[in-house]
């Protein structure tokens, strides 16, 4: 117990460690805030810049990057209302009607205090949770961990888009690629057309920065005219009693952002979008109508999206499953630092998981102090002009790229796939289930196989295990579940559509 | 009721395209171990890229049932270069490209400085001299941090790295 508060506080106690969980938090709230550079983005950039680092000092900075990331989006959804990230659509729709009605401050004040708020839900339900799912997962075999990773990858791909097919076809790209090199278990050439460079395999870090750098920076050039339009911001600091009476709505929102984060694929994004749902449908009597400056509008997906950050790291630590786009990131950087995370990580380096916890902890504390500070800088930052600020996030997405192994071919393949996300993105994809489709990927493949081998090739014997064993059926019925619920079908059968 | 939205200019192209690709993957997944046995390596790139082909087929015909986007006056290629590939957006790209490639012969702080500016002046920043000066504070910040906080050591260029000194490697 001693021995966890300790590691709790290693990153407070550290002046190095606390300087790069401020710089994180401090620069995910700005990136996460200017249009058109995600959290995502941010944490892939930077990210490939910290291999050469200590672990602890590169999660330090990862946790208050993504921390500030899912909050700076709120800023200019309510202040230019233009979602800053996807996180925060829902916020806009009654955060900018608040700013033009002259309450812009009380809104950001209101929602920097419930997204802290949302944010310690999320963590203390991570430390609660993490260790029995971590035990739990220890029962796990090959096939439960094919079937997790596939669920993960339908409820990416069914979830974050308007098209199943789009978004699993996605998300079998993402496999695909991360196919490509030496199998693993046997040494064999796989997709390499005889290309030596091909054989190593193709770094997914070069990929996530293509997908969320490159293509995001190329989808940009289409809304460069797009002018914001200037709040006026007075009195942040929001009052007790304002604070007081939503309390009880951002608990429960909050519950909803650990539980959706935690489902392996979701992540912030719906998590926010469901809260708002919730609100909509369980208060009676909100401030002000829905859509027009409604504080309920605000405290339900901001306290969600930042709950979900805790939500997010339970599969990601116990499973190695991601919950959203950035753990998948988080999950590459782990690999190549030579960590495995999954149930193991939990037992073996346990020092690590309470240090990750300590990390979000103390970025939450950082949240709120910059949260409730620096307004008029912020209105500079993100009022930068595009036509500036694009071609200064292309150089450092090659400088990322080249620093992965100082080959000038991964800012190739980062190029590459920039441009193929790029008309995904335009004709409907979603790029977030190819990333994931390129963690999940190597694990279903193996999974399946050791399986698959553990029936002696019978493919019978492999097929009826899924229903015999209790821990299978059950995760199967979930992965059926997601399937079923995305249909057309089904959404008639529930009046949906 | 439920409408799909309308097919962008390229749209049913980029679909046909994807399906062919997926099934060229599919033939090439096919070849690894062919069907061996279950467990075979090529098993798992197989099941993906026929994955990719039966998706990519439904969202081939997804694109195929909606209709197009209006605009008699103009044939697919105008409105694709309106509306996908406008002239900015082709110069940005085609100015990414060079970079990438001129980086590994011009070195990070020539190609990137280049690069900075044109790009800005394409995009439509159109005040030269703070171009100017904006991209070389710039490179001058991301060169020293990255270069001593991030250790990360950027290409020299192999036609003017001999020249450089050493301390700007």
């Amino acid at each position: 117990m001693m021995e966890s508060l300790g590691y709790f506080f290693m990153s407070w106690l550290d002046v190095k460690m606390l300087l790069l969980t401020a710089a994180g938090t401090f620069a995910g709230i700005y990136i996460g805030a200017i249009p058109g550079l995600s959290v995502t983005m941010a944490v892939s950039i930077l990210i490939s810049f910290t291999f050469k680092w200590d672990i602890n000092e590169a999660l330090a900075l990862i946790s208050g990057i993504y921390l500030g990331g899912v909050y700076g989006g709120s800023r200019s959804a309510i202040l230019l209302n233009i979602p800053g990230a996807p996180a925060a659509i829902a916020t806009g729709l009654d955060g900018y009607p608040l700013a033009k009605r002259g309450e812009a401050g009380q809104a950001i004040g209101l929602t920097t205090v419930v997204s802290v708020y949302g944010g310690f839900v999320g963590i203390l339900a991570l430390a609660i949770a993490a260790p029995a799912v971590a035990d739990l997962a220890l029962m796990f075999g090959p096939r439960e961990y094919l079937l997790l990773a596939l669920w993960g990858l339908l409820l990416v791909g069914t979830l974050s888009g308007q098209s199943l097919s789009k978004g699993i076809f996605s998300g079998a790209l993402g496999a695909l690629i991360a196919c490509v090199g030496l199998d693993p278990m046997t040494g064999e050439n796989r997709l390499t057309f005889g290309s030596l460079q091909m054989s190593a395999g193709i770094s997914y870090v070069a990929a996530m920065i293509g997908f969320f750098g490159v293509a995001e920076v190329i989808a940009q050039i289409h809304q460069l005219d797009l002018k914001p339009i200037k709040q006026n911001v007075s009195k942040i600091i929001p009052s007790w009693g304002l604070v007081r009476k939503h309390l009880p709505l951002a608990t429960r929102t909050s519950g909803i952002g650990v539980v959706v984060g935690a489902l392996p694929g979701a992540g912030g994004d719906i998590a926010a979008l469901m809260a708002y749902d919730h609100a909509k449908r369980t208060v009676k009597n909100p401030s002000r109508p829905f859509g027009e400056g409604a504080y309920e509008g605000l405290v339900a997906p901001e306290s969600a999206n930042n709950a979900a950050v805790g939500g997010a790291y339970v599969p990601m630590m116990t499973l190695g499953i991601p919950g959203d786009a950035v753990t998948a990131v988080i999950i590459g950087a782990l690999y190549i630092h030579g960590l495995k995370p999954g149930p193991m990580l939990m037992i073996e380096t346990p020092h690590l998981f309470w240090f990750v916890v300590g990390s979000l902890t103390l970025a939450n504390i950082f949240l709120l102090f910059f949260g409730l500070t620096g307004i008029k800088i912020f209105a500079k930052i993100v009022e930068t002009p595009k036509p500036v600020l694009l071609p200064l996030i292309l150089v450092l997405s090659a400088v990322g790229a080249y620093a992965i192994n100082n080959n000038p071919v991964d800012v190739y393949w980062m190029l590459g796939f920039g441009v193929l996300g790029y008309f995904l993105k335009m004709y409907g994809f979603q790029v977030g289930p190819v990333i994931l489709g390129m963690i999940l990927g190597p694990m279903m493949d193996r999974s399946y196989r050791q399986a698959m081998m553990a029936t002696n090739n019978d493919g019978w014997l492999f097929v009826t295990e899924f229903f015999t064993t209790p821990l299978s059926a059950l995760i199967l019925a979930a992965v059926v579940f997601t399937l079923v619920s995305q249909t057309q079908w089904w959404k008639r059968l529930r009046g949906l559509n | 009721m439920h409408t799909s939205p309308p097919r962008l200019p390229g749209e049913l192209t980029f679909m046909a395209l994807i399906v062919a690709f997926s099934a060229f993957m599919l033939w090439t997944s096919f070849q690894i171990s062919k069907f061996d046995s279950i467990s075979s390596p090529g098993v798992f790139p197989m099941v993906c890229s026929a994955l990719m082909v039966v998706t990519g087929l439904m969202s081939l015909r997804e694109t195929w049932k909606a209709s197009p986007g209006a605009d008699a006056n103009q044939s697919v290629f105008q409105q694709f270069l309106v509306q996908l590939a406008p002239l900015k957006l082709v110069l940005f790209t085609a100015l990414i490209v060079a970079y990438m490639l001129a980086l590994e012969v011009t070195g990070f702080l020539l190609s990137s400085y280049l690069f900075l500016v044109l790009s800005m002046q394409v995009l439509g920043s159109k005040r030269v001299v703070l171009n100017l000066l904006v991209s070389a504070l710039v490179l001058v910040c991301i060169f020293i941090v990255f270069q001593t906080a991030f250790s990360v050591v950027l290409p020299a260029g192999s036609l003017v790295g001999p020249y450089t000194p050493e301390w700007l490697k």
